[in-house]
């Protein structure tokens, strides 16, 4: 099921390297360099890994000779695998302040929250 | 009928046309010293003090204990009783920057929110909160949720802005914009001290005298002179806000 695509992504040669790299944005460039991994590659994992939501577009960055860089940022902090019953994979996303200032935002919209009277 | 909530403030209220609208976000600007976070104590003390009303005070600028002297040294003697009992939530720089990280105070913040026993908000400052988003347009954005998230959770909300030179030359940030109301506190130097002043440029919804007005900074905290007038630099109603 996905979670072992999740897993299968995560295990591909590269993937937990560029996951630990993209703390801060970076650009599959960079990532190569960096890594030390061929260029198709990377942009192969990035590809992977962005599909399956462990890393993210973070924005488009003008290069010094003003071109526009894709740069990107892991979106998650932790990954546990549980075993007992069903496969389980757990994916705990980065907390930003973003992040939290986001779901207080879209839970205001919910019914549960007692409207404003 | 739009509803007002007094800010406490001695001679504002009166210019305000009885007080600042409930559940909106009003900043207040001003350079280092113009008596921002005066406003912010007093606007929840007061809260709490005069009108049932307790209080949520952030503070990305200074601990709790310098605080309280700050609120004791105006007179707010019962700054510190009001802490213990709750009426008035301190989250100081230390307690929002544990551990560098904002994000899991935000949480207990949100928490709180929803707490409906707080009816007002003090964010001290504006420009330290802001230095967690990338970009202009982050700012902007997130501005836009929190005071989404503050006015659905019935608070009132006083914010305070770092600025430079204020007047006459305003340079108008953005965060001007997306507010529900403007206040600048201005200052002049003169030979024997300083002249202060406040200049309510913009308040969503309601009718207000947009002159500008001499104010005090003295025990008992922010005091304005609603009676005389400083200047007409503005034509008559006139923001450029």
């Amino acid at each position: 099921m996905a979670s072992v695509d999740v897993l299968r992504t995560l295990g591909n040669k590269y993937s937990a390297e560029i996951l630990e790299a993209a703390e801060e944005p970076r650009s599959a460039q960079e990532l190569s360099d960096e890594l030390d991994i061929p260029i198709a590659t990377c942009y192969r994992r990035i590809d992977e890994l962005t599909e399956h939501g462990l890393l993210e577009l973070h924005d488009n960055v003008l290069s010094d000779d003003r071109r526009r860089i894709k740069v990107y940022r892991r979106s998650i902090e932790t990954i546990q695998v549980a075993f007992d019953e069903d496969l389980a994979v757990e994916v705990e996303e980065r907390s930003t302040v973003t992040n939290k200032l986001d779901e207080a935002w879209r839970n205001l919209s919910e019914p549960a929250c007692t409207s404003s009277s | 009928m739009v509803e007002l909530t007094e800010t406490g403030i001695d001679g504002l209220d009166g210019i305000l046309g009885g007080g600042i609208v409930r559940d909106s976000t009003t900043l207040i600007s001003g350079n280092p010293g113009a008596g921002k976070s005066v406003f912010g104590l007093q606007y929840i003390y007061s809260g709490v003090e005069s009108f049932e009303e307790d209080g949520i005070y952030l503070s990305f600028e200074e601990n709790a204990e310098d605080l309280r002297q700050a609120a004791e040294s105006i007179g707010f003697e019962n700054w510190q009783e009001h802490v213990e009992s709750g009426a008035i939530r301190v989250f100081d720089k230390r307690e929002l920057l544990r551990e560098n990280d904002f994000s899991s105070s935000l949480e207990i913040i949100l928490d709180d929110l929803q707490d409906s026993r707080y009816e007002r908000l003090v964010l001290d400052s504006l420009t330290m909160f802001q230095l967690f988003f990338e970009d202009e347009r982050e700012r902007r954005t997130y501005l836009l949720k929190l005071t989404d998230i503050l006015r659905e959770n019935g608070l009132t909300t006083v914010m305070t802005n770092e600025q430079g030179t204020v007047f006459p030359e305003t340079d108008i940030g953005l965060e001007n914009f997306l507010t529900d109301g403007n206040i600048f506190l201005l200052q002049t130097p003169t030979e024997s001290g300083v002249n202060r002043y406040v200049w309510v440029a913009k308040m969503r919804k309601q009718d207000i005298d947009t002159d500008i007005f001499p104010m005090e900074l003295a025990q008992g905290g922010i005091q304005v002179h609603q009676n005389a007038s400083a200047f007409s630099m503005l034509g008559e109603g006139e923001s450029p806000i």
